[in-house]
């Protein structure tokens, strides 16, 4: 009597289950792979509605995870969002289609700082989503000196010691060392890669954490320091009002996610419309004030919110532009030493 | 004290021959109350403010800013998380239906016989995915599947809700198997002797008498695979994420407490299924 009292509890959610799954009935489809939290949802339902598609968004956390899924196949993914170092990669192992974004309707729109760059000459393959930096963000009640310097979190002032987190991301923490030590990322010198790896074993100890999750930290005064992206650093300071983003002088990583399309897309012309879509400026604006950071797109700040417009984790001051440099995407040869160094840091 | 309770009985023994040592029973030390509530303080303390924060009227996770739904009303509004919690739950319940069913036959097929060839090799198989590493059967499947993929075109559900049985299967196995190891023989013999079939037997006497085996290996499954991250991850297609895989892809983003609501109605959801499990099987003996 039991059993029979269960299976049909079994079966009734499993009819449930299978009525509730949502159906498409749009014209087509468009598989979206992307960073967790990163696709404004409106803007999702914008392009859905104007171009009568259904559009899935399914995410990832990492570039290598991006890049070992699709690589693997069968992925039914349409478009990606990878970072820029690692847009190289993708294009060298023939992953990407040549959408020549270059010759879509609005691509005029995207900045002249942008629409050249140097992992995707031309911008054959990719459309700007949104960029940034990686530097400093420090609870400004805790140390009242200069934040402007690798040193806060590489030779830390005493009263920041012991209250720093550093985020386990290799590319980003070994190259603003190799800055520090006077040298550049992905260079083969191995004087200076032992320079900055020295650096790092001896600054580890003044760490609190090597971990994501920051704001909440700086709105709780756990942490004095960080070494984070300015993003999250705007969010910190909204929480918190006496966090500052520093821009170190001796070199800071700029980083930017683009949109491609992937070769064994099921979906070819609606990606194209994505690209084209969000090349637009109120569309660009979406996209940034949802992730809450700058997007390539001239115009785009007449629809973006103030917040965003006035930060100077966003805007970066004149006085620090200089220092910021991409990170190119390192030989294999040097990625070994990188990780060489990476894995006696994280013991 | 301790040692005062076990030789207790025992010096009763030599005393007085005709009395049979008591079998040790733990709820008779005098410390196992305080010892459960500190192992179930332990254990459920830390879902205390997971649900308690759920209720915070600002955006942080750790401090509080006063009451409020509006996490709930987010959560309730945000079909994105809607559809992956209910992906993730009917995935559970697909994976835990299936794996109790093969975990059964394998407890029957491997306890209460005599020892046959090949039946070590066949344990282990079976409880290969508990001494794999999980990333180990992610990326094995992950590349399985895709091979799959690219030949039939096909990329649905079905490759999720196997890889989920296949890694479930060992956690139905082992209390089902444990069950039947303790299980009176006697009765299914008695059955027989009655003129039951072995279907008959299997149907009325072992079944039930397994059934408390059976119903803890299908939630352990269930719990297992709605917890599962690393080869949900790795298996998944556009449009797959499930609950925990939808987390982790906003561990370098922003946490709401949003994630604490859906948690907290999760964790009630839980609560209730388990109450009502635990009440129809109280009727039952």
């Amino acid at each position: 009597m039991k059993k029979i009292k269960l299976t049909s509890l079994y079966s009734s959610i499993l009819t449930v289950g299978i009525l509730a799954s949502p159906g498409a009935f749009a014209a087509g489809e468009l598989n979206i792979f992307n960073w967790g939290n990163y696709t404004n949802p409106e803007l999702v339902v914008k392009f859905e509605k104007t171009y009568d598609v259904k559009v899935t968004v399914t995410d990832y956390d990492s570039n290598d995870a991006a890049l070992a899924k699709v690589k693997a196949g069968g992925h039914g993914f349409d478009i990606v969002v990878p970072s820029s170092n690692y847009i190289p990669i993708w294009i060298s192992e023939g992953l990407l289609i040549k959408t020549r974004p270059d010759q879509m309707e609005n691509f005029g729109n995207v900045s002249s700082d942008w629409n050249n760059p140097d992992w995707d000459v031309g911008r054959h393959y990719s459309v700007p989503w949104v960029w940034g930096s990686v530097g400093n963000v420090v609870d400004t009640s805790m140390y009242k000196g200069d934040i402007n310097t690798s040193a806060i979190f590489l030779d830390p002032p005493d009263e920041l010691v012991g209250k720093i987190n550093v985020p386990p991301e290799m590319s980003d923490v070994i190259g603003m060392a190799l800055y520090y030590v006077g040298s550049e990322p992905c260079t083969s010198d191995k004087a200076a890669l032992k320079r900055a790896s020295e650096v790092l074993t001896l600054a580890k100890p003044k760490w609190l954490s090597q971990g994501y999750g920051i704001i909440e930290k700086f709105a709780g005064r756990d942490l004095g320091a960080s070494l984070y992206w300015n993003g999250a650093g705007l969010r910190a300071r909204q929480k918190n009002s006496d966090v500052r983003f520093g821009y170190p002088r001796e070199g800071y990583i700029l980083w930017m996610d683009n949109v491609v399309v992937l070769k064994d897309a099921n979906n070819v012309e609606n990606a194209k419309l994505f690209q084209n879509f969000i090349m637009a400026p109120e569309n660009a604006a979406m996209v940034s004030n949802f992730a809450k950071y700058a997007n390539g797109i001239d115009g785009s700040s007449a629809f973006m919110s103030s917040d965003l417009t006035e930060a100077p984790e966003v805007q970066i001051p004149a006085e620090h532009l200089a220092n910021g440099h991409f990170l190119d995407t390192c030989s294999p040869a040097v990625n070994t030493m990188y990780t060489a160094i990476w894995t006696e840091l994280l013991k | 004290m301790f040692v005062a309770l076990i030789s207790g009985p025992i010096t009763m023994n030599s005393k007085l021959n005709k009395v049979r040592s008591k079998p040790f029973n733990a709820t008779r030390v005098p410390t196992f109350f305080t010892f459960a509530l500190v192992c179930i303080f332990i254990l459920y303390a830390p879902m205390l403010p997971l649900v308690f924060y759920s209720f915070n009227s600002g955006s942080s996770l750790s401090l509080w800013e006063g009451f409020s739904w509006r996490w709930y009303q987010a959560a309730w509004q945000n079909s994105h998380v809607q559809e992956v919690t209910w992906r993730s739950l009917y995935l559970a319940f697909q994976a835990s239906l299936y794996s109790t069913i093969l975990a059964t036959m394998a407890a029957l097929g491997t306890t209460r016989t005599k020892k046959y060839k090949g039946q070590n090799l066949i344990y282990a198989l079976i409880n290969q995915p508990l001494m794999v590493p999980e990333v180990v059967t992610a990326v094995a499947l992950l590349i399985c599947f895709a091979s799959i993929k690219v030949a039939t075109g096909y990329t649905g559900m079905a490759y999720l809700v196997l890889a989920h049985t296949a890694f479930c299967i060992p956690f139905a196995y082992l209390p089902i198997r444990a069950r039947l190891e303790n299980m009176d023989l006697n009765l299914e013999h008695a059955a027989a002797d009655l003129y039951a079939s072995p279907w008959r037997v299997f149907r009325r006497v072992t079944l039930p008498l397994l059934f408390p085996g059976i119903l803890a290996g299908a939630m352990l499954a269930f719990v297992i695979s709605l917890d599962d991250v690393v080869i949900t991850e790795f298996v998944k297609t556009a449009g797959q994420d499930t609950l925990p895989t939808y987390m982790l892809g906003q561990l370098r983003r922003v946490l709401t407490p949003e994630i604490h609501a859906i948690s907290s109605v999760l964790l009630a959801i839980s609560v209730t299924l388990v109450g009502l499990l635990f009440l129809m099987s109280k009727k039952e003996s």
